[in-house]
């Protein structure tokens, strides 16, 4: 699959984070991708269409985004689905639950282009070496 | 002033050590019930917070500060090349218009092609900069959250004085407050000297390296 053809889910509270991810992943070759405000839409979302890759935040409304995880990591039909942590919690007990609930990777806030770029590709590459 | 040092003062002169007494003893009362009620400690736990919403709203305005330069300077680098391609553009039309031959001949044309192509390179890049430092807004919205968190259980506190202080017809209109304490704690606005925290991405990396993800 191209990177043209991978779909994201961008998960944020904030509509400026979420606009800023989805700049950043425009200029990283990523051009399809969707926002959702928490984790219940984002839930919804990707038990309602197909998609290849979840930037999720974790401080958000109504469902966080460690509940986004464990839902979607205790899914048969998602559970394939990559997600990249990207938050501004820095706590090392919040960083290691992300790694041993199942997140493909964590990214504090503020971050940079490069970072999110190397955590993407690093993945992607995982991704591609297990099919 | 603690209670314990109440008793050092002296009557000013010409002050009656009568009504001096009776107002110590007052004092004295208030205090010795508000701590019965158990408000002190909630009031002196909400004021203790005061300081961390100081150190919060200094984050902010650090935070929002930073994002205003940073964008000013972006605008200002990304308006130069602008102008220059602006300059060299109006220079090869009037190379162009001159002597075409020569423009492309020499070379002219080609090295105006590859500096506009390097110019916009750069004005890419700082947009691209600009975008990034609109990320204050997520950052500062949740450091605000937890300021108004803090002014809420201050404004609980004083709401439970007023309570317990009112008559009892009173008392009984005055609303109850709920307080939630959020689970998650958002920004790390002073990171130095904490340990259960890291302080950027190379941390991240190198705790999740150690436990072997």
């Amino acid at each position: 699959m191209s990177n043209a053809d991978m779909k994201f889910l961008i998960v944020d509270d904030f509509s400026t984070m979420r606009r800023i991810v989805r700049g950043l992943l425009k200029e990283i070759g990523y051009n399809n991708a969707e926002e959702a405000e928490d984790g219940t839409v984002a839930l919804n979302m990707l038990k309602s269409a197909k998609y290849d890759f979840v930037v999720s935040d974790i401080n958000m409304p109504n469902m966080n985004g460690f509940e986004l995880l464990a839902a979607v990591k205790s899914d048969d039909t998602l559970k394939h689905i990559p997600v990249l942590m990207v938050t501004a919690e820095a706590r090392k007990e919040d960083i290691v639950r992300a790694a041993k609930d199942g997140a493909a990777g964590y990214i504090v806030k503020p971050f940079t282009k490069a970072t999110l770029e190397e955590k993407v590709q690093k993945i992607m590459q995982k991704l591609s070496a297990t099919v | 002033m603690k209670m314990d040092n109440i008793n050092t003062l002296a009557p000013a002169a010409g002050a009656s050590p009568e009504v001096f007494q009776q107002l110590g003893q007052i004092t004295r009362q208030l205090h010795d019930t508000l701590a019965q009620l158990g408000v002190m400690p909630r009031l002196q736990e909400a004021a203790n917070g005061l300081p961390d919403a100081r150190s919060r709203l200094t984050y902010i305005a650090k935070k929002t500060g930073d994002a205003a330069n940073r964008v000013l300077n972006s605008v200002d680098k990304a308006k130069a090349e602008h102008q220059s391609i602006s300059d060299q553009t109006r220079a090869m039309a009037t190379a162009i218009v001159a002597d075409p031959v020569k423009a492309v001949a020499s070379g002219a044309v080609m090295n105006f092609v590859t500096e506009v192509e390097a110019c916009t390179g750069r004005i890419d890049a700082h947009l691209t900069d600009i975008m990034m430092a609109q990320d204050f807004h997520d950052l500062t919205g949740q450091v605000v959250a937890k300021v108004v968190s803090l002014a809420s259980d201050l404004e609980d506190s004083l709401v439970k004085l007023l309570v317990q202080a009112a008559p009892v017809d009173q008392a009984s209109k005055l609303m109850a407050h709920i307080e939630s304490a959020p689970e998650l704690n958002g920004p790390v606005v002073d990171p130095e000297g904490r340990t259960d925290v890291v302080a950027n991405q190379g941390e991240v990396d190198d705790l999740l390296a150690s436990l072997g993800f």
